[in-house]
């Protein structure tokens, strides 16, 4: 006799035989990938394939004063030498970008920024195509340069973009000045103007947020191929969004959108930086159409750091309001965005700062408002999301410093601060001042398991001690929440479509599935999780579901994987579209056992007859009889398609601690502990998510402690190679402590918030905090990033601290 | 990218000499290594090539020169150089104001006082070593300068002179330059550090 304990066991073995939702299931991609195996875009090979190359401008702003390509079309192997006269005919020389501005895709008239394309060399080889570009004959008349944000709003600054120096509007509402891009506001000003006066304390803090750039191991580039006999344009492209390229492509081109294929093979690495269309993209395509070849174009490194989307430049002020307790009464954050020559800014359509306005963050904060002003200057284009959700990163360090800096003013023990203004877990959904519904948090829980971890009582002793002593010692808290899963199309769309995602499963007669879906991974594992919950959801071993992305000629519509939307939107497409195939496979089940359907119940991988021990039908069973036997009036088959349009975001919170010693006379910043506590709801793979907060905590610690792209007065951008631009290798990295707690997402069918970017979000931040916390009790507030052992010996100087007694 | 050059060099010969050498540009043009002028468009314009091997990778710049200004009351010549790599990825000015200055025993100095600055892949890549680079440049020029002038005399230092100009490459020869900046560079940092000591 089979005991209840046997049964139990046996339940858990036909559980853990399925790998799915919460197991630690092995990457699938990993096997290719380790042995160099992945098919990334430079890997792809077509017959007859023609290369471009890109002329591109050594100064930041000019005039062009004539083009000569006689030389470079003269170099045996040479195809054509391409433009923006040439585009011209075509109206593609400009191209609109994702923020309702348009970009030159080759340089008309005039360059506005350094390394911009200025045309397109189409040859037989890379080096033939190299060569060429040498050979392009460009003379340019030298204009003034701006390249302070400050300044670009100036009645003397030199005016940039002359093709839009009449336009009141260049996609985000009225401006105010040629060299203006918009004004965006949130929240209600004069009650937080009434909220400032009233209170019993203020504090204000100016802060620079550095101009970054993802810069994935991958650099950006495509296949361009165009069939001139069925008039099918197929483009492999490293992209983060292949379906919206697709639309794109088509609307740019003329191509019906049904005979353009866009196809992103492996991807290594986007964090928002291949979200965008770049013009060397559309000159690959455009010299494939014209030529009838294939056409590559790949950049280089140089050309990947100068050219393509960056993220942050924002210049903030952050003021808080409250009374002596340290409660706060309001909240002010003002914003001078530098966007560049272009407003190329990736973002949901009716954002012009993303969505900067969650900096209410976690605390209970009665009335806030933000004003942010949108400029050109002289740089390269962007403002993307790197590693979060749109302007989340900024938005997330604003009101985390500025809960350290009311905290220094008022005496207060930073932990204690931030448990006096959390939004209680009773208040959940809460809705902030600033108009977001936080679905879900435990704030408190999160912030005393790591204080406790950590022992923080003791860390402070220690501090104390040693500050006796002159040593330098900071703890860095910082307890954030984001806002990822954009997004509900009523207010989140890109060129008008909505962005919800989708996901196609169709499980074959003999019991296994395949699954395609419209987001693209880049690193997330997507191969392996999605198969994880469909196994859970229809008792599939996960080992036998196949899941594609990628392929637009395959895949259903989705906007694609960035602000971590994967999981919240794609993944809960992904769960409906099992449930959907499930709710059949139960009519199936109940037809195969003779019974109503009311009385078949769902048991990990089988249909049971509830209260008949033995009548039971497999899923596999079910799936057989679904191309054979099934009810009558029901079509034959077993597959669904879900297009899920999410009611809400989610917040995903997390707690983390830093904790630094700093070398006072060299700078040297050691980052003894790093402890970080996520909570992302209900966890699909805990060993994917560790990974996932390990790569976000090296890049926000990139980020923090190194990163940059600086820009002389002259416009040269002397931060665009890895002399310069800062990678962290194992050398560099800290160790990293990681802890979780669950609070499941109310709306979302698994109860899952989506993980990779908070840790990127939340420990910018917190290795801030930990370098100001060393250094406030010589009364500083904050320091900017990056925090390299030079910038850090410059404050210690300037404080005097550096002094051999 | 921009560097702020000035320098003085000891010329072994009368200030009247130096002066004369200063006033013609194709012989002061041929100071500079690697550089030379290509056309003569008018007593204030001309158009030179400056042209440097460094490594594997060759730059050429080609240029116009403009002679803003010449004050024999003061022995001072001022003249801007702007310059286009011939690949068209950098570019590059220089406003240089060179002045003829006497010195004890008959002899002279010449004082050169530039703004140097670099745009494109120039700043980018070479950005960090630029001061370097320019201060060595300017060191050959000056060597190159003090012998032209000694060599417009006679007798033993002339024909030195003509000697070592004769031995000048007729480009900016990478490794030997290189190395030149390389010794200037190590040179500096001990510099640095005796001055620290002696405080």
């Amino acid at each position: 006799m089979a005991t209840a304990e046997d049964r139990v066991k046996a339940d858990i073995e036909r559980e853990d035989a399925l790998q799915g939702i919460g197991c630690s299931r092995k990457r699938k991609e990993d096997p290719r990938f380790v042995q160099g195996k992945g098919t990334y875009v430079d890997d792809v090979k077509l017959p007859g394939t023609l290369y471009a190359d890109l002329v591109r401008s050594p100064f930041a702003h000019a005039r062009i004063k004539g083009i000569n390509k006689e030389k470079a079309l003269a170099l045996p192997g040479v195809h054509a030498v391409l433009t923006a006269e040439d585009l011209k005919p075509l109206n593609l020389h400009w191209m609109p970008t994702l923020a309702g501005d348009v970009q030159a895709v080759l340089a008309d008239e005039k360059v506005h920024m350094q390394y911009q394309e200025v045309a397109v060399v189409i040859a037989d080889d890379r080096y033939i195509a190299a060569d060429a570009v040498d050979l392009v004959e460009v003379e340019y008349e030298a204009l003034p340069v701006l390249v302070d944000p400050h300044k670009a709003l100036d009645p003397d600054a030199p005016i940039l973009r002359e093709d839009a120096e009449d336009k009141d509007n260049v996609g985000q509402g009225p401006r105010k000045h040629p060299n203006h891009i918009f004004n965006w506001q949130v929240g209600d000003a004069e009650a937080t103007e009434r909220a400032f006066d009233e209170a019993e304390v203020t504090v204000k803090q100016e802060m620079y947020y550095p101009r970054v750039h993802p810069s994935p191991l991958e650099t950006c580039g495509c296949v361009a191929s165009f069939d001139k006999v069925n008039g099918k344009l197929d483009v492999y492209i490293t992209s983060q969004a292949p379906h919206v390229v697709r639309t794109v492509v088509s609307m740019l081109s003329g191509v019906p959108e049904s005979k353009v294929r866009i196809v992103s093979p492996d991807i290594g690495g986007g964090f928002g930086n291949k979200v965008g269309i770049y013009p060397g993209y559309v000159t690959a395509i455009v010299a494939s159409i014209v030529i009838g070849r294939p056409v590559k174009w790949i950049e280089d490194r140089m050309e990947h750091l100068s050219t393509t989307a960056w993220a942050r430049d924002y210049w903030m002020t952050g003021e808080l309001a409250a009374d002596k307790d340290g409660r706060i009464k309001g909240l002010k954050v003002d914003v001078l965005a530098d966007h560049g020559a272009f407003n190329s800014h990736a973002q949901p359509t009716k954002w012009p700062a993303g969505f900067l306005s969650i900096c209410t963050g976690s605390y209970d904060i009665p009335v806030a408002h933000v004003n942010v002003d949108g400029v050109y200057t002289n740089k390269s284009p962007g403002g993307v999301a790197y590693r979060c959700s749109f302007r989340v990163t900024e938005a997330v360090y604003v009101i985390e410093r500025m809960m350290d800096v009311l905290a220094q003013k008022l005496g207060i023990d930073k932990a204690e601060i931030r448990r006096r203004n959390f939004v209680k877990p009773e208040q959940f959904p809460y809705e902030t001042c600033l108009g977001w519904e936080l679905d879900s948090g435990d704030y408190h829980t999160a912030l005393d398991k790591v204080l406790a971890a950590v022992d923080y009582e003791g860390l402070r002793k220690e501090q104390a001690e040693k500050r006796a002593k002159g040593e330098l010692m900071g703890i860095g808290l910082v307890t954030f929440t984001e806002v990822v899963g954009a997004g509900p199309s009523k207010n989140c769309d890109i060129l008008g479509v909505g962005m919800f995602d989708s996901a196609e499963i169709r499980v074959h007669p003999t019991g296994s599935a395949i699954a395609r879906m419209g987001t693209i991974t880049q690193g997330q594992g997507h191969q392996t999780t999605y198969a994880q919950i469909i196994a859970s959801e229809l008792g599939i071993p996960s080992e036998e579901i196949q899941i594609e992305e990628g392929d637009t000629d395959t895949a259903p519509y989705g906007l694609g994987t960035y602000g971590s939307r994967s999981t919240p939107v794609g993944g809960a497409a992904t769960a409906v579209a099992a449930r959907k195939i499930r709710d059949k496979a139960r009519k199936i089940a109940a037809h195969l056992m003779e019974v109503s359907e009311d009385d078949v119940e769902w048991d990990i991988d089988r249909f049971k007859v509830k209260g008949v021990p033995g009548q039971e039908k497999t899923m596999k069973e079910v799936a057989w009889a679904a191309y054979n036997n099934v009810p009558e009036g029901m079509e034959m088959g077993l597959e669904a398609v879900d297009y899920y349009d999410p009611p809400n975001f989610t917040y995903p919170f997390g707690t983390y601690l830093c904790v630094v010693d700093i070398d006072k006379y060299t700078g040297v910043v050691d980052i003894r502990r790093f402890y970080a506590l996520d909570d992302c709801g209900t966890r699909i793979n805990p060993m994917i998510i560790e990974g996932q907060v390990h790569g976000g905590l090296n890049e926000g610690f990139a980020v923090a402690m190194g990163q940059e792209m600086p820009y002389d007065e002259e416009g040269n951008l002397l931060g665009n190679t890895f002399m310069d631009y800062f990678i962290p290798t194992f050398v560099e990295t800290p160790h990293w402590e990681t802890d979780y707690t669950v609070t499941p997402s109310p709306h979302h069918p698994l109860g899952a918030k989506g993980v990779a970017e908070s840790p990127h979000v939340g420990s910018i931040p917190c290795f801030t905090a930990a370098i100001v916390d060393a250094l406030a009790h010589l009364d500083v507030t904050h320091v900017d990033m990056p925090h390299n052992a030079y910038r850090v010996w410059q404050t210690l100087h300037e404080l005097g601290a550096d002094k051999r007694d | 990218m921009q560097v702020n050059l000035d320098k003085t060099f000891a010329i072994d010969a009368s200030s009247g000499k130096a002066w004369l050498f200063l006033q013609d540009i194709p012989g002061v043009a041929g100071c500079m290594p690697g550089a030379e002028i290509t056309d003569t468009i008018d007593d204030s314009h001309y158009k030179g090539k400056v042209k440097a091997k460094i490594g594997p990778a060759t730059m050429a710049f080609n240029g116009d020169i403009e002679i803003k200004g010449i004050d024999a009351d003061k022995r001072e010549l001022h003249l801007l150089g702007q310059g286009q790599d011939t690949k068209g990825s950098s570019s590059a000015t220089m406003d240089l104001t060179a002045t003829v200055v006497d010195s004890a025993d008959g002899k002279c100095e010449l004082k050169g006082v530039a703004t140097v600055s670099v745009t494109g892949k120039a700043a980018s890549l070479g950005g960090r070593m630029m001061t370097q680079v320019a201060d060595q440049i300017l060191n050959q020029f000056g060597k190159n300068f003090a012998n032209n002038v000694l060599a417009m005399g006679e007798g033993e230092a002339a024909a030195e002179a003509k000697e070592e100009l004769a031995e000048q490459p007729a480009e900016l020869n990478g490794l030997a330059f290189a190395w030149s900046v390389f010794i200037g560079f190590l040179r500096s940092l001990f510099r640095g550090k005796s001055a620290n000591q002696s405080q």
